[in-house]
């Protein structure tokens, strides 16, 4: 999130907005995340923050506002009937590829092994040739230490070993930026521990991460940026220094005593 | 000595098992013919449940109405009266007899056996599919659409695959029903499996020779079937079980859940 710079941000969300019938969740939030920034974004649960995520890949379709990938911008249209929409679904699918995303509850194939599921959509979204994506796989799934499970099922593996495979499958699409909805909400306590680890190597290596978390810890310790979401809105966005040590609004600070206790 | 077995056989044995033997190779005949016609219409009801089953789960209701119509209709008529009005009925239509069709096809029992059996296990096999597609995990599906997938894609790199093998283990009981559902065809002059034993009943007015051998040899198929399932869904299904269950492999085999 650092000042716009001539070339383009790796990520871009302007002015977004999203609602679910009456009640509106995302009240307008901007956001630009650049080259090798780890952006998390906290919140209290209702605080949009999951849906302003996914609002990004449009799992979840905004109510207005833009999307821009590596400087490409999301083509939105309004419909006869008043629906905002994408224009053209395949750009969608396009942008979707660039941007992987781990979710909370893994959502990995359950019918493939933990391989075929890291080079599904390497193969079928990327084309690319299938012993390229396996030997790409073997090394993203060494990285994620579970290589040696690779021949095994979801349902065979703990929570911790599943994330960490659906992590390897968003990094097999080699994407712009990885998208984590609350990687961690799902996992056993002493699970948690592996995944961070995974994140905090990845952000090491200059990855460009968007990570919705309750993980104060890794908010605070391995995040460049902090924003935090109040009711739909920005309410506090800085450096993970400054905002931990002397928060600015007192919703923030409120939240830091709530959850840091 | 041989001559003595079937003096025995003859005199005591409750069934006429000589008649049985002799006239073994027709039931073997029959055996085929019934196995014939429950894999074709399999193999085209199957085909043919797939798109409906695609339009039964998705949420298009222009295309949706008819084939809830179909699938209503055959599945809450008896199979014997969709046969009888496939074969019986068609006929009545002058139109009807006058199309090309009408000749190779539709004046034949074989075909008319198999365009009802076809229609009734598609109708069936929808439903089946209907319910295993719209129980595909939606977060498998969105994972799937935040990889980049094109909804043909996801369907069929990912909520087929995934929803046939789901619906594997009710599939073999359409299977083994539209096996059973087959001796409609004895009812239309087809020399199935039953009709082997109606055929020896009416000859020798012995209800039990025939009948019996008929039900055996049902009972040997629906084994092996039943066995062949078996196989297919420790195969297909090894995503569903424990690791070590299909290594360590308990001794009655994966079914054998312990809650």
């Amino acid at each position: 999130m650092s000042e716009p710079s001539g070339d383009h941000a790796a990520l871009e969300v302007v002015d977004l907005h999203k609602s679910f019938g009456d009640v509106e969740v995302i009240r307008g939030v901007s956001m630009r995340a650049h080259k090798g920034d780890v952006i998390s974004i906290l919140g209290a649960s209702g605080s949009g923050k999951s849906t302003f995520l996914r609002c990004i890949n449009l799992l979840e379709t905004p109510t207005s506002g833009d999307v821009l990938v590596a400087g490409e911008k999301i083509r939105m249209m309004t419909s006869s009937r008043g629906i905002y929409k994408p224009e053209d679904i395949h750009q969608v699918e396009r942008l979707r590829a660039r941007l992987g995303m781990v979710f909370q509850s893994f959502n990995l194939w359950s019918h493939m092994t933990v391989i075929e599921n890291v080079i599904e959509a390497p193969v079928h979204v990327l084309k690319i040739p299938k012993a390229e994506a396996i030997e790409q796989a073997e090394a993203l799934l060494q990285k994620v230490g579970i290589f040696e499970r690779k021949d095994y099922y979801p349902a065979q593996l703990s929570g911790g070993q599943q994330q960490r495979v659906a992590i390897a499958r968003g990094l097999a699409m080699n994407p712009e930026v990885m998208l984590f909805d609350e990687p961690t909400s799902a996992l056993d306590p002493e699970l948690v521990g592996e995944v961070l680890k995974v994140m905090r190597d990845l952000a090491d290596e200059g990855r460009t991460m968007l990570v919705v978390t309750h993980e104060m810890g890794f908010a605070r310790d391995v995040s460049s940026d902090v924003v935090f979401l109040h009711e739909g809105k920005v309410e506090e966005q800085g450096a993970p220094q400054q905002m931990f040590s002397n928060p600015n609004s007192d919703r923030f600070r409120q939240f830091l005593s709530r959850t840091m206790q | 000595m041989g001559d003595s077995i079937v003096t025995f056989l003859e005199t005591w044995s409750p069934l006429d098992v000589v008649l049985i033997a002799q006239n073994f190779d027709r039931f073997l005949w029959g055996a085929l013919t019934t196995l014939e016609l429950t894999i074709m219409s399999l193999i085209i009801g199957g085909i043919l449940s797939i798109p409906l089953a695609i339009i039964r789960a998705g949420n298009n209701k222009i295309l949706n109405a008819p084939v809830w119509a179909f699938t209503y209709l055959f599945r809450g008529t008896p199979l014997l009266v969709q046969t009888y009005l496939i074969y019986y009925g068609l006929g009545q239509f002058e139109w009807i007899r006058e199309t090309f069709l009408w000749g190779p096809i539709l004046s034949q029992a074989w075909y008319c056996a198999l365009i009802a059996f076809s229609l009734n296990t598609a109708a069936y096999t929808a439903e089946l599919l209907r319910g295993s597609i719209v129980n595909t995990s939606q977060g498998e599906v969105e994972a799937a659409k935040a990889c980049g997938f094109s909804r043909a894609m996801r369907l069929r790199r990912i909520v087929l695959p995934s929803a046939f093998r789901r619906a594997l283990p009710a599939y073999s009981n359409e299977v083994i029903f539209m096996l059973h559902g087959s001796v409609v065809a004895s009812t239309i002059t087809i020399q199935d499996l039953l009709g082997v034993g109606r055929w020896l009943n009416g000859r020798y007015y012995l209800a039990y020779e025939g009948f019996i051998t008929a039900a055996v040899l049902y009972f040997i198929i629906v084994l092996l079937v039943a066995r062949g399932f078996r196989l297919w869904e420790k195969h297909w299904l090894a995503h569903l079980y424990p690791r070590d269950a299909v290594k360590v492999k308990p001794k009655k085999g994966l079914a054998s859940f312990r809650v």
